[in-house]
């Protein structure tokens, strides 16, 4: 079963939806198996980074944004630029996440968490997290 | 036989419907009509046309400059044409910053033909809004938008006016979501709004006719009339003071609400010259409304007030629209701007554009906008 978290975004960045994983985990009752974080957007991505330093997700929007400037000449035209850059970015971070699930956790180590990656914002987003196992 | 009233009520009865279907046609046209590229190198924009193009023009301006940020210019075309530059020498690669609109459902208005390929001299992006796209203007003009709508009977234009305040409205939202001035989720929700004007304007013309109708007939063989308004409505009170000329005669005069107070205040037989006011209650010229509504009433100068508020009511004279969003005002604004010139017309008993007869044959087949000589000389 496929379960589904609303999120709101501002206009770039990070947002921790490790505890929306969680949720769906508790509420799969698996407790060996695997679980995969998918978001159905493209301008938006899943990725993995360390929580403990805030500035550092400063460094990876920033980063991704020097990969792939906001530019006024790409080829899809037919929204904005910062929409055009987005369908890059999302392409080149991906979609969706897949964990490991064992003994009722998710195979996240200590410096790991899950996180939503806005690229087109603000906008009203969903996550969507699936657990098969047993 | 048709009358000249039924024709031009079946066409004002019609604007829902047309606004319904057309939004997102046209929309398709605008959304490819101007690169990226182009977009950002846009520093001002002229909207330019003659009579009821240019009436759009005004309608819009604000809307467009509100939502880009960028300075917004509504000009009449023979301004555009010939005195845009009054003998400065090209400003060579920095006039391509200049988005000049060029406005005409026919696409044959020869003095905005003759402004389009002036302003393309000069390096200016010409983009024509017409409804031909094998018009002159159309060939003249280095991009088009295509507003072309179904023909129906025979009217002072209504239908064409609808059609182009349509695209140029969808013109400004399209500009501001690729500048990012607001977001893309926002410029749709303000496409929708926009198509979705055609449920306030379903039925508004069997609403606004019998109060129209009476205060025709109530303000009798009226010669003159002030139609006023500001903002967006200065727009409205263009049209329907083009309108009363076109389909009844009547020497009317737009102005806005302001310069009211300091020009046609002055005429001197105040109870004859009836004055119609466009005064949405979210307008930000509502506070000079109410005064020159007071202003109006102590003059002794019998008037129309359309608005969307309550707080005018009950009176004979005030007409009450659904309430929408001041910029989109001149959507609804075109059905009692149209029906005063109906029922004006019909009361007279004048043909519309005078039948193109007598002194007015000249006019015939459009020949005296469409046939005056083009001068495209630089000075």
């Amino acid at each position: 079963m496929t379960q589904s978290f609303n999120l709101s975004t501002e206009r770039s960045g990070l947002y921790d939806v490790t505890a929306m994983a969680e949720e769906a985990l508790e509420a799969s009752k698996i407790t060996e198996g695997m679980l995969l974080v998918s978001v159905p957007h493209s301008t938006a991505a899943v990725t993995v980074v360390s929580p403990w330093d805030e500035r550092g997700f400063e460094d990876i929007n920033d980063e991704v944004n020097r990969l792939v400037p906001t530019r006024i000449d790409f080829k899809h035209q037919h929204d904005t630029p910062q929409d055009a850059a987005g369908h890059i970015k999302a392409a080149i971070i991906g979609h969706s996440r897949m964990f490991f699930v064992s003994q009722g956790k998710i195979g996240l180590g200590h410096s790991q968490r899950i996180y939503f990656f806005e690229f087109d914002g603000p906008r009203k987003r969903t996550v969507q997290v699936q657990v098969i196992g047993k | 036989m048709i009358s000249n009233l039924d024709s031009y009520l079946s066409q004002i009865r019609s604007l829902s419907s047309l606004l319904g279907d057309s939004t997102m046609r046209i929309e398709a046209n605008v959304r490819t009509a101007l690169t990226t590229p182009e977009i950002y190198g846009i520093r001002q924009i002229i909207l330019t046309g003659s009579g009821d193009s240019f009436f759009a023009a005004l309608a819009v301006a604000a809307a467009l400059r509100g939502w880009t940020g960028l300075p917004v210019h509504p000009m009449v075309s023979m301004e555009a044409s010939r005195y845009i530059d009054h003998g400065r020498a090209p400003l060579s690669g920095r006039n391509r910053g200049l988005l000049a609109v060029c406005i005409s459902n026919s696409g044959e208005a020869a003095r905005l033909v003759e402004a389009t390929h002036r302003l393309r001299s000069l390096g200016a992006i010409t983009l024509a809004i017409t409804g031909d796209p094998e018009s002159r203007l159309a060939k003249a003009a280095e991009k088009m938008i295509g507003i072309s709508i179904p023909s129906a009977a025979p009217a002072p234009g209504t239908r064409s006016y609808m059609a182009s305040l349509i695209g140029l409205y969808l013109l400004g939202i399209r500009l501001a979501e690729v500048l990012m001035c607001f977001t893309m989720d926002h410029a749709g929700a303000l496409r929708n709004q926009l198509a979705d004007l055609s449920k306030p304007l379903e039925g508004l013309s069997d609403v606004c006719e019998p109060l129209i109708r009476e205060t025709i007939d109530a303000w009798g063989d009226f010669r003159s009339a002030d139609v006023l308004g500001s903002g967006p409505s200065f727009g409205s009170a263009s049209y329907a003071a083009g309108k009363l000329v076109e389909a009844a005669g009547i020497h009317a005069s737009a102005q806005d609400i302001e310069e009211f107070h300091h020009l046609n205040y002055f005429v001197d037989t105040p109870e004859s010259v009836p004055a119609i006011v466009f005064g949405p209650a979210n307008s930000l010229a509502i506070q000079r409304t109410r005064e020159l509504v007071a202003t109006l009433e102590q003059l002794g100068r019998p008037h129309l007030l359309v608005t969307d508020s309550g707080e005018f009511s009950p009176r004979r004279n005030v007409l009450v629209l659904p309430r929408v969003d001041e910029l989109f005002a001149p959507i609804l604004h075109t059905v009692p701007g149209s029906l005063i010139s109906a029922f004006a017309a019909a009361r007279r008993g004048v043909p519309h554009y005078r039948g193109h007869t007598g002194p007015w044959r000249g006019a015939k087949e459009a020949a005296l906008v469409r046939n005056s000589p083009i001068d495209i000389q630089t000075r």
